[in-house]
């Protein structure tokens, strides 16, 4: 207890002194960074968790070919989870002598268990949201099947050997799951219809489709006590289990932006290192002295020990405050990225935050604090009696162990740490020797100089060790924002600018074979070139040379994105445009009807595929394979229609297809599309330069994210300049002091003063924009392909910013330095 | 050992490597210390600037460990205990005076005064500092930091912080080296008057031959080794 209060007085009398403030502040800027992307992405992952919800229109589904056991149910009961069922299947319905196979959904009362459908009662009709599926005797059909059918609402249509009536026109289907482009037009029913329309036998393709909701404790056991009664046909999405593609993106950029967050965590460590450090000097008479009165070292140890809690406590408490704070803004940041009403997070980035503060600072501090148990009582009478030095190994071990745990705990990636450890690490080690080399050089320019710029330059140079970790931890953070904000301005536009002009800036889907014709006239009628009219089967590669597709890929080939999905395979009697033949030979026309493919080289290379291999296709229900006879490059970016499988004419189009084109339509002629759809009203068109602005809304909004990550980077490697500081601040003093006894006044040495700081940030300016210079040479040439030219205004904004901050944040900090009064000389 | 001997030298040496850090050239500070104090006495180590007057007083009082030899304090052989042990041993029975008061910058009058009580978790620590802080005329002074002191009222803390845990014994290091004469001999009559009310043994460190007067031995520290003072 006694010790208690008085580490509490020691430390609470020691605030004044500047390293302890020092410390707190790269603590909260540590916690505030960590909890910050903490909870945004806490927040992120409730309403992404929240959307999936809405997309399967329930927390869970799952998908069988047949009905489940009752245990399943019975347990989704006991566990009191919500459920729903209902029937999938393809089948004919028939109005007004028109045959139209329709993929139809019959659904119970509770569906669905999470969203709301939309339907119209009327075509061109008000969207009605309804928790509801339709009454029993009614149906809701899409726009595309009423058509088709020559239906209205509220007349009759036959299913099977029943009779049911169009309730409304089907808008938005909560649970439609799964398929982009379905073949054929969708419609829902009630559950109880489905037994007198008799179009259920043995046999039968459906599926059987359950959806449960409930709390997250009880579906994710239930999900959990599921999995492994399941059987291999069977499909759980939903939960963990199968969450879609975008939200494993969605992982992944958290991930990075957690890992964005370590470097201020890092440079916070540098700068906690050093104050723990000075602290630590600082006590050694404090600590003598106790030694000597009795306090024995495991006394000490306990003494600085509380104090390092007491001071993580409150720092890290401020720093959850902030994060929670700084987080507010991420959320404003990206605005148009996130879903309305975000979420409130938890406790758990809070808890987070403030143990990693603890972390951090016990990672960085320990060393310096352990080395005062070590001071000799001695000291008391000789001043000279040193603590034993710590190993290196020691504080540079810990240190790195500690950051390396906290990027391991956030990422929850080992490899993914390691990378960007290594990654920074080999950044700094390059940028050490940039600046090793610039302070070296800056020697030569000491005989050009004179007056302040010559003091300032031989400040910068006599205290080079702290002033090279200071121009690193600037330059690394202003480095990593010039190159996320030149990335942003400069890479979409040269890749836009790059596109040939009228590049094809629309699709247009779901064509049937019958509308082929009347659309190329259609097209011609308006004097619109397409790339032409290209079919397209839906099909999965299921097997490659007999062996199923998942054994036989690498396993690095296994989470392939074109495995986890059906391929839009076509046929063609010549290579397209824009394709290259790399190896293989293409067909003739004594080739048509075989079962030959051409295969687009990338997908190739990731799943290992040999010319002359045999690829297997499911296709609905049905299967067909395929020899591979070339490979192609295909220039994706080209806007028309690409395809990874092409097959030679009359062999694949036995199978239900479609047709797809693009073509280029002015901002003038955008008209055009509306008719298009009147005239057609089956086709889907996809504007590719909304897509291309919404693009470009993310990428803004993401480096945005980043960048707003990266002022904790900045403020941290300010905080390390504060630090450097601190630690010649006795030295400068003294020096100060002297140069006035001899007569300097105040207005050369703030001259010298403001000359250094300058220095520092054109130092620290230049290395960041060179190593700018040097990333994006490195991505444009590697990775986008594009030219690389010198970014001539960034070697302006770069050091001009390094400089203000430095000379802004130096100078307030050192102000006091050139006020001592020359009398101070006489003092002890 | 005598049952009033309160603390004893036997054949002392400190033996240290030169500045040029070789150990071939020792410099030998103490030969042999043989020495008897009991418990009670006021003794005076007089000595030359750089005779190892402060290098006797760190082994008598266990902040240092000998070359060879021994120190016995309290029947207990210093060499014996680790420097936890002789923390401990220091925490229970030995108060300190320095020649640059050593108080805590940070901590006020009455907080220097308090620490070692507190490290004794002596829970009635601020009642006793406080009348010893009256003792030596501070009353007035408890809420001061040492730099709003004059250096006679740092030293007037550094005696009471060294007799407030009632010690049996208290080291004194030039305790009037920072002073001037007046305040020194003010410094002089407290320190002995608070030393007679607890019958501590003091054991002072000096080169001034009149504070060394004052005392009931004087011994002469010359060429390493001790003797008693002529008179």
């Amino acid at each position: 207890m006694n010790t208690l209060r008085l580490a509490w007085r020691l430390l609470k009398r020691d605030w004044y002194v500047g390293e302890l403030k020092i410390l707190v502040l790269a603590l909260i800027i540590a916690v505030a960074s960590i909890t910050s992307i903490g909870i945004f992405t806490q927040r992120i992952d409730l309403a992404m968790h929240d959307q999936t919800g809405r997309f399967l229109g329930a927390d869970l589904m799952l998908n069988s070919p047949r009905p489940v056991d009752k245990q399943i149910l019975d347990k989704a009961d006991s566990l009191q989870l919500q459920i729903s069922k209902s029937l999938l299947f393809s089948t004919v319905v028939v109005a007004n002598n028109e045959y139209q196979l329709a993929q139809v959904k019959a659904v119970d009362d509770h569906y669905p268990l999470l969203g709301k459908i939309e339907y119209t009662r009327q075509l061109y009709g008000d969207t009605i949201e309804s928790a509801n599926g339709p009454p029993a005797g009614k149906a809701w059909l899409t726009q595309r099947l009423l058509k088709r059918l020559q239906l209205k609402a509220g007349e009759p249509f036959e299913l099977g050997d029943s009779e049911l009536l169009v309730g409304g026109i089907l808008k938005h289907d909560p649970g439609q799951a799964g398929s982009f482009m379905p073949i054929a037009p969708r419609m829902l029913m009630h559950y109880s219809d489905v037994g007198r329309t008799g179009i259920i036998q043995p046999g039968s393709r459906i599926t059987y489709q359950y959806l449960f909701s409930g709390k997250l404790a009880d579906r994710e056991r239930f999900a959990r006590w599921l999995k492994s009664r399941l059987n291999p046909t069977d499909r759980l999405i939903g939960g963990k289990q199968g969450s879609p593609a975008l939200n494993t993106a969605l992982d992944r950029a958290e991930q990075y932006l957690a890992l964005a967050s370590m470097l201020s965590v890092m440079l916070a460590g540098i700068a906690i290192a050093m104050a723990a450090n000075r602290y630590g000097q600082r006590h050694f008479d404090q600590t003598a002295l106790l030694r000597c009165m009795g306090a024995t070292q495991s006394r000490l140890v306990k003494l600085y020990s509380l104090q390092l809690v007491m001071v993580g406590t409150v720092a890290s408490v401020l720093g959850c405050l902030l994060g929670y704070a700084a987080q507010q803004g991420l959320v404003l940041v990206m605005v148009e990225l996130l879903p309305d009403n975000l979420p409130h997070p938890g406790y758990a980035p809070f808890i987070t935050g403030f143990l990693s503060g603890l972390l951090t600072l016990s990672g960085f501090s320990l060393p310096a604090i352990l080395r005062l148990k070590s001071v000799p009582p001695l000291r008391v009478l000789r001043r000279d009696s040193m603590p034993l030095p710590i190993s290196a190994v020691f504080v540079y071990g810990l240190a790195l162990l500690s950051i390396t745990g906290l990027m391991w705990w956030q990422s929850g990636n080992l490899s993914l740490t390691l990378i960007v450890l290594l990654g920074t690490l080999a950044c700094v080690l390059i940028l050490t020797v940039l600046s090793t080399i610039m302070i070296a050089l800056s020697r030569y320019l000491l005989g050009y100089l004179q007056g302040p710029w010559r003091t300032g330059l031989m400040q910068v140079i006599r205290y080079r060790r702290a002033n090279q970790l200071q121009i690193l931890a600037l330059g690394l953070a202003l480095m990593i924002l010039l190159t996320v904000l030149l990335l942003r301005i400069d890479l979409l536009d040269r890749w836009q600018s790059q596109l040939p002009a009228h590049a094809p800036n629309h699709f247009v889907i779901n064509i049937q074979a019958n509308e082929v014709k009347p659309l190329a006239d259609y097209f011609q009628g308006q004097g619109i070139t397409t790339e032409g009219l290209y079919p397209m089967v839906r099909a999965r590669i299921s097997a490659i040379n007999d062996v199923p597709v998942l054994e036989a890929v690498p396993a690095g080939a296994r989470i392939d994105e074109a495995l986890k999905r059906e391929l839009n395979i076509s046929w063609a009697s010549s290579l397209q445009k824009n394709n290259k033949l790399l190896d293989g030979q293409w067909w003739t026309q004594a080739d048509s009807g075989k079962y030959l493919i051409s295969v687009e080289w990338g997908l190739a290379d990731r799943l290992n595929l040999k010319l002359g291999d045999t690829l297997s296709f499911q296709s609905a229900d049905k299967q067909f394979k395929a020899r591979i006879r070339s490979f192609r490059k295909v220039q994706w970016d080209s806007f028309q229609p690409n395809f990874y499988i092409i097959f030679p004419p009359a062999t694949i189009n036995e199978y239900p297809h479609s047709y797809i084109s693009s073509f280029y339509l002015s901002s003038e002629m955008k008209d055009i599309i509306n008719e298009l759809i009147r005239e057609f009203p089956g086709l889907t068109v996809i504007e590719i330069d909304a897509i291309m602005q919404q693009v470009k809304v993310i990428l803004d909004q993401v480096t945005l994210a980043v960048e707003y990550v990266m002022l904790f980077v900045l403020i941290a490697g300010l905080v390390v300049l504060l630090a450097s500081l601190q630690s010649s601040m006795d030295e400068r003093i003294h020096t100060a002091i002297i140069m006035r006894t001899l007569g300097a006044k105040r207005a050369f040495l703030r001259k010298g003063q403001l000359a250094e700081f300058t220095l520092l940030g054109l130092f620290s300016g230049l290395l960041a924009i060179a190593g700018t210079e040097i990333i994006t040479y490195g991505l444009y040439s590697r990775v986008f392909k594009l030219g690389f030219e010198l970014h001539m205004p960034f070697w302006i904004l770069g050091p001009a910013t390094g400089i203000v901050l430095i000379l802004l944040t130096g100078w307030l900090y050192t102000r006091r330095v050139i006020m001592q009064p020359p009398a101070r000389i006489l003092d002890n | 050992m005598t049952p009033d001997l309160i603390l004893s030298a036997r054949k002392l040496c400190k033996h240290v490597p030169s500045l040029d850090g070789s150990s071939r050239q020792m410099i030998h500070i103490l030969n042999g210390v043989e020495l008897e104090i009991k418990s009670g006495e006021t003794i005076a180590i007089l000595g030359k600037s750089g005779s190892g007057k402060s290098t006797l007083l760190g082994l008598l009082a266990g902040l240092d460990l000998p070359t060879d030899g021994d120190v016995y304090f309290d029947n207990i052989r210093l060499n014996a205990l680790d420097e936890d042990g002789r923390a401990e041993l220091r925490l229970d029975k030995v108060g300190f005076v320095f020649q640059s008061f050593q108080l805590l910058p940070n901590l006020t009058a009455l907080e220097n005064v308090m620490l070692p009580l507190e490290l004794k978790s002596d829970a009635n620590a601020q009642a006793h500092a406080r009348a010893l802080l009256q003792r030596v005329e501070l009353g007035n002074r408890l809420q001061h930091f040492p730099r709003q002191l004059s250096g006679g009222e740092q030293q007037r803390v550094a005696i009471a912080r060294a007799f407030v845990a009632r010690p049996a014994i208290v080291f004194a290091d030039e305790p009037t080296g920072n002073l001037d004469t007046t305040t020194s001999a003010h410094i002089i009559e407290l320190l002995f008057e608070v030393n007679r009310e607890q019958q501590t043994t003091l054991v002072m460190v000096t080169h001034d031959e009149n504070l060394a007067s004052l005392c009931q031995r004087r011994l002469l520290l010359e060429d390493g080794i001790i003797r008693e003072a002529s008179p």
